[in-house]
């Protein structure tokens, strides 16, 4: 909880920065101007959008193969922790169309009722494809988003890794 | 607002950064040789304790154990290669280190290991932090690569790999296991 103040304020010190520096620049009325949001933002958007489609992804397929409910739901789960705390650090005024929520590939997605193999290696599949996303993003964050999003990158490829492992033991 | 802020690295892992010693000047090359620094102290523990964990395990698991533990000595080495790049005088290991936890038998054993892949991958978002892509992009892999490591040996993946997910214990924590 307390980390998740820390990195909010230091998310809340990037936007005030702006205003302030300004100010510094054009005197008082550069007070009037709302900041423009920064790389930061959309950085945390995209891994929002990334993480909304891979649990969009799990529900998919614990829906279509529910004798995977008990293996899939913890990493679901994780998932959800990761959204909740990408969002934590989104402090903007929310707008509807504020999140793009990019719809999970119909190209790779899971069939209902297809075996539960091959359900393993599409969800393998888009947690690699997720883990490099968000790795190719850190360049842009602040360090504390930079951070957030190399751990949930690091989670990501642990999720690959295990399905993997299920997947051959399978 | 260097990036030495990273995420709290308790345990045997932590000691102090040598900013006392930093031959070379400048807040930037400082925030670097602090990050590296944090993360050989974090993998000199990791290497202790690799052989404390070792020498519990059976042969297969100890086999793993042996190859984990020549990992991190490659990683000692390179950081340690860093650090002489940017004329720092590397932070010595320790003869010893306290444990976490007891560690009497496999179980234990395995849980040791996963806890030290989760200290090494904390210094390494310590890297992350840092300004130079490169080294954000390297600290990322490595921590990524003690993640790995982490599930192989626990059997179970963690969401938040080298940060405290909350303040709570992380023992709560679902097992992914079947």
């Amino acid at each position: 909880m307390r980390a998740d103040l820390r990195r909010r304020s230091v998310l809340a010190a990037t936007v005030l920065a702006v205003p302030l520096a300004a100010a510094g620049c054009k005197g008082v009325g550069g007070l009037g101007t709302l900041p423009k949001a920064g790389p930061d933002v959309a950085v945390l958007r995209g891994a929002i959008g990334t993480e909304q489609a891979l649990i969009a992804r799990y529900r998919s397929a614990m829906a279509g193969s529910p004798g995977l409910a008990g293996m899939l739901g913890p990493l679901l789960a994780q998932h959800r922790e990761h959204l909740a705390r990408l969002r934590s650090m989104l402090i903007e005024p929310a707008s509807p169309s504020a999140t793009p929520r990019p719809a999970p590939s119909s190209s790779r997605s899971t069939v209902p009722g297809s075996p539960a193999a091959a359900t393993l290696a599409a969800l393998e599949t888009a947690e690699t494809d997720a883990a490099s996303s968000l790795a190719a993003r850190l360049a842009l964050a602040p360090p504390a988003l930079a951070q957030l999003l190399a751990s949930i990158a690091a989670s990501e490829a642990s999720h690959a890794l295990f399905l993997r492992t299920h997947e051959a033991a399978g | 607002m260097t990036g030495t802020t990273g995420p709290a690295t308790t345990g045997p892992a932590t000691t102090g950064p040598a900013t006392t010693s930093l031959a070379v000047t400048g807040s930037a090359t400082g925030g670097t040789a602090a990050a590296l620094q944090s993360a050989l102290a974090a993998e000199n523990a990791a290497i202790y304790g690799y052989g404390v964990a070792g020498a519990q395990l059976g042969t297969a698991a100890r086999d793993q154990a042996l190859r984990d533990w020549t990992l991190h000595e490659l990683a000692r080495d390179r950081l340690q290669a860093m650090l002489t790049s940017l004329g720092v005088k590397p932070v010595a290991a320790q003869p010893a280190y306290q444990l976490p936890f007891p560690v009497h038998g496999t179980q234990a054993a395995i849980s040791l290991a996963g806890y030290l892949e989760n200290q090494v991958a904390a210094a390494y978002l310590g890297i992350v932090a840092l300004g130079d892509p490169r080294l954000r992009a390297w600290g990322a892999r490595e921590a990524r690569a003690c993640a790995l490591r982490a599930t192989t040996w626990l059997g179970r993946t963690a969401a938040f790999p080298g940060l405290s997910s909350r303040s709570g214990p992380a023992a709560a924590r679902p097992s992914a296991s079947p």
